[in-house]
């Protein structure tokens, strides 16, 4: 781990917009969510890949996101996750939560 | 949405396999690959755990948890979740039974709508016996404005003459606000108008009896003695809690087939109406108000009719208190025995557990340090006893369901509403309610030593640690002296029942109940004339043809009927109402000879008196005659108490004195009797009275087929041993017996184990010891002696303390005794004798079995 010092453990929270940000292109199964994410954040993000599924089921608890089962491509059953319209709606809300902090952060960081 | 938990494990294998794919593509090998996944994916069982979490809060999934490992932990050792469920089985089960019945006797409100505001009332003073109530104070108390229901009703057994039928019943007459009162509606038909002489059915009645054919609905019936219409059929479920005859005690509860509305007219002619009251407070009133308020008006009723004897007496009390009071103190009792029992079986349970606790100490050890904490462990072991417990409960319930059974075929008259009792939704929350105090009370035992546990020293010994099993065979001592104890209690109260049936049962020389056989005729004049020379002649013609059977060595006729008549003697002037009230029989010459009534002084009656002639039992002599000789006076006796003078009653003189005779019922003091003969009387129900040589069972059939056949008009009863009837009339006190009998068997069969088990238990955690003593030149006798004292220490210690405990707590049953003093020694010393014996018993075995021990062996095992 210590090679990759560019690597930064990712916030509490953060995980599930990730998740809902991903499924936003489209269904996908866990360690393609994982991957994505990943190479998403040019792999500065990390995540410990293990911790996706209970936010996954988190999700799924609020009805964020629903799953189906699904044959991937190399024809192996996998479970597919999508975002809900209610998801798509919490994406948005969640996005400007996180834009706000972000925002507020960066200016605490470097006043003007 | 089908469970999304359900695919996870798959899940997860399906993201390794991807990931560690993905690093074999970048040249990895498999085996590193794999590695490097697992390193990636972080620690496999906690995310699965907190996925889990999501759905299922952590706790009840570690509850669900637990309950899984107590499933398993009971079917892996099933000879003791045997044991143990066995126990609380028949230990909840005897409670649950003995709950319901207290259940339907004690908490169950009355059938009646406003069960809380009615009362039983009589216008006669306690101990008197006598409780019915005359026309003119029913009438009088009409006008009470504390009561808003008032019934005059009688029952009795008879029979309805319908479509051509002759049908047994039991019948109710009723007053109007009889209706009203019990809430009744049709379920047929209609309800009696007032004042109608109209007849409602029960429905088993309508059904069995009739067919249930609705053709009855306006059809002419008679009633008992009565001509009258049928209006309706009351609905199945129908049913009220009255008071019955005094008479009925005896008998199996039955419900009334019969309703017939009835007019309270007043007294004319000097001939009175009496009948059996109940009546409804009105909303708010009190008892003491209502009380007064009808004593005021019976003083006014009084002035107005002074033809009738007046005493200012009355009783008024709740229904309930009138119906169920009187088997308040034996239920209660029945019910702090059978809990006992339930301890004493908790006591073995948790000793049972103690040990096995001891022998699970490496497995707490183990769990305490991978890191389970005190409180998971404490509550993994109270699981495990809330399913033993729960199971025992379920079990328990069936056993109760059997226990009910038997209680109500056994002995149905011996509680009053016994027959409603039934595991209704209280009853079973009760078993469930016992089964988790149980489990809590013989669950904490193992938590203790749970408790103290060090891993460390656990794990380090790899044997069990000498002194937490000393400190559980201590405690476990302690919990078996508690058995001694409370099974010396039980054992006691029920050896002081037993001793009362035996004082009770012991029958005078010559009374010989059980070859004495009685039939009763309750003879129907069907309007004849001249009804006092028919019955005579009827009496005087069974009396001969029952003397020509085979086998009868004496018979005899009487009339008692639990008739009370009040007497008066030639020459002394005393008011009414402070004449003696006396039983009154009018019997045969064979009667005293049949029964086996034996004369204290001049001679019995013969039926050839030449004039009216009586004789009187001790009792009577000593109360009405006291220092004087009864023989000789005149006397007559009169119509009961209350009514006015029979007609035609004439003075007689008393020939002879009989010892006193419980030939009726047997748990009361004697009760003054006065014998008329029969010659000159008028025999109403005539009860025929047969000592028989041999089976008298043989003799039955053929003494009620010639009986009936005398006059086919007649109904004649069943035929009846006097011991039957005597035993009928102690039904309850059997019942405690029985119960209070078995209740305390089953400790004693509890505490026999309870020894049995620690005993051995140590014996086999001693075997070096034993050895070594062996070794050192101890004698098998010595060994013996060891263990055997071991075990008498405990029973000592028990028998004391139980002693102490059963002199306290067997003074609570004083009511329930008779002829034996609450301490009685004699039954203490044998009591304690048995337990004694049985704690040997118990030790024997482990004794026998140190005697044997080999030094050798037991030396070279550790």
């Amino acid at each position: 781990m210590s090679t990759k010092d560019t690597r930064v453990e990712l916030l509490q929270g953060t995980l599930d917009l990730l998740i809902l940000r991903t499924l936003l292109l489209g269904p996908a199964h866990g360690h393609a969510i994982t991957r994505a994410i990943e190479q998403s954040s040019d792999d500065v993000l990390q995540v410990e890949q293990g911790s996706l599924y209970p936010a996954l089921h988190r999700l799924l608890k609020r009805g964020w996101i629903a799953f189906e089962h699904g044959t991937s491509e190399n024809n192996r059953r996998a479970k597919y996750y999508r975002l809900t319209p209610r998801g798509r709606r919490q994406l948005i809300v969640e996005t400007s939560k996180w834009e706000t902090l972000a925002g507020a952060i960066a200016r605490v960081l470097r006043p003007a | 949405m089908t469970d999304p938990l359900a695919d996870l494990d798959s899940e997860i294998r399906d993201h390794l396999e991807r990931e560690a794919q993905e690093h074999v593509n970048r040249g990895m090998t498999p085996e590193a690959a794999r590695s490097a996944a697992l390193r990636k994916f972080g620690n496999v069982m906690h995310v699965k755990e907190s996925a889990r979490a999501v759905w299922i809060p952590a706790a009840v999934d570690q509850v669900v948890q637990d309950l899984r490992y107590a499933v398993r932990m009971v079917r892996r050792s099933p000879g003791f979740s045997a044991v143990v469920i066995l126990t609380l089985a028949i230990a909840i089960g005897m409670n649950t039974a003995v709950f319901s019945v207290v259940n339907a006797v004690l908490l169950r409100p009355l059938s009646f709508p406003y069960p809380e505001r009615l009362v039983w009332l009589t216008a006669s003073e306690a101990g008197d016996g006598f409780e019915l109530v005359g026309a003119q104070d029913v009438i009088g108390w009409r006008e009470a404005t504390s009561l808003d229901r008032l019934v005059a009703y009688d029952e009795y057994d008879s029979r309805v003459l319908a479509n051509g039928l002759v049908l047994p019943a039991r019948l109710a007459s009723v007053s109007d606000d009889f209706w009203d009162l019990a809430g009744a509606t049709a379920a047929l038909g209609r309800r009696p108008l007032p004042g109608q002489p109209e007849v409602m059915l029960s429905y088993a009645f309508f059904e069995h009896a009739l067919g249930a054919n609705p053709a009855i609905i306006g059809a002419p019936v008679q009633v008992g003695n009565r001509r009258g219409t049928v209006v309706g059929v009351l609905p199945p479920a129908f049913h009220v809690d009255l008071v019955p005859p005094a008479s009925f005690a005896s008998l199996a509860p039955h419900e009334i087939d019969a309703y017939y509305g009835i007019v309270v007219r007043p007294p004319q002619n000097g001939m009175l109406q009496l009948f059996r009251v109940v009546g409804r407070l009105k909303p708010g009133v009190s008892i003491e108000a209502a009380r007064a308020e009808l004593l005021t008006i019976r003083t006014r009723t009084a002035a107005r009719n002074p033809a009738i004897p007046f005493k200012p007496t009355q009783r008024v009390l709740p229904l309930r208190e009138k119906l169920v009071g009187a088997a308040r103190p034996r239920l209660l009792i029945l019910l702090a025995a059978v809990a006992a029992v339930l301890l004493v079986g908790c006591a073995n349970i948790a000793s049972l557990l103690l040990a096995r606790a001891t022998a699970r100490q490496k497995e707490l050890a183990i769990r305490t340090a991978v890191g389970a904490g005190r409180a998971r462990m404490l509550r993994q072991l109270l699981i495990e006893s809330l399913v033993l417990a729960v199971a025992g409960g379920a079990t328990g319930v069936l056993v109760a369901k059997a226990c009910l059974e038997v209680m109500r075929r056994l002995i149905p008259q011996a509680v009053p509403r016994l027959l409603e009792a039934s595991l209704d939704g209280r009853v079973l929350a009760f078993a469930l309610a016992v089964s988790v105090v149980t489990a809590l009370v013989f669950g904490i035992a193992p938590v203790f030593s749970v408790w103290k546990i060090s891993a460390f020293d656990v794990l380090k010994d790899g044997t069990r640690t000498v002194s937490a099993t000393a400190a559980s065979v201590r405690v476990r001592s302690w919990l078996v002296t508690g058995e001694v104890a409370l099974t010396l209690v039980l054992l006691c109260g029920a050896g002081l029942l037993v001793k009362s049936l035996a004082r009770i049962t012991a029958y005078p020389a010559g009374f010989v109940p059980q070859q004495t056989l009685t039939v009763t005729v309750a003879y129907n004049t069907n309007g004849m004339q001249n009804t006092e020379v028919r019955r005579r002649e009827y009496a005087a013609e069974v009396l001969q043809r029952i003397q020509g059977i085979s086998g009868v060595r004496a018979v005899g006729m009487t009339t008692n009927a639990g008739g009370r008549l009040r007497m008066f003697v030639e020459g002394v002037t005393v008011p009414m109402e402070e004449r003696p009230t006396v039983f009154h029989s009018s019997v045969s010459e064979g009667y005293a000879q049949a029964i086996g009534m034996r004369v204290a002084s001049g001679r019995w009656l013969t039926d050839r008196e030449p004039e009216a002639a009586f004789v009187v039992n001790e009792a009577l002599a000593r109360q009405v005659f006291p220092g004087e000789d009864p023989i000789g006076k005149r006397i007559q006796v009169d119509g009961p108490p209350g009514a006015t003078a029979a007609a035609g009653a004439k003075f007689g003189t008393v020939v002879g004195v009989v010892a006193n005779l419980k030939y009726a019922k047997l748990d009361t003091a004697a009760e003054p009797e006065i014998f008329a003969d029969y010659r000159h009387a008028n025999p109403f129900d005539m009860t025929f009275v047969a000592r028989v040589d041999g089976d008298p069972r043989a003799t039955a059939p053929d003494l009620r087929a010639l009986v009936a056949g005398i006059d086919r008009s007649q109904p004649v009863s069943d035929v009846k041993t006097v011991e039957s009837v005597l035993i009928d009339s102690i039904a309850p006190r059997r019942f405690t017996v029985f119960l209070l009998g078995t209740f305390a068997g089953a400790a004693l069969l509890l505490a026999l184990v309870g020894i049995y088990g620690v005993i051995a238990y140590s014996v086999s955690l001693r075997t070096r010891e034993i050895g070594v003593r062996m070794a050192l030149g101890a004698a098998r006798g010595d060994v013996m002696r060891i263990v055997l004292r071991q075990g008498m220490v405990i029973a000592t210690v028990g028998l004391v303390v139980g002693t102490a405990a059963a002199l306290a707590a067997t003074r609570v049953m004083t009511g329930l005794l008779y002829d034996v003093t609450p301490g009685d020694p004699a039954t203490f010393a044998t009591v304690a004798a048995l337990v004694a014996a049985t704690a040997l018993a118990a030790c024997c075995g482990p004794a026998l079995k140190a005697a044997r021990v080999d030094p050798l062996d037991a030396l070279r095992c550790e």
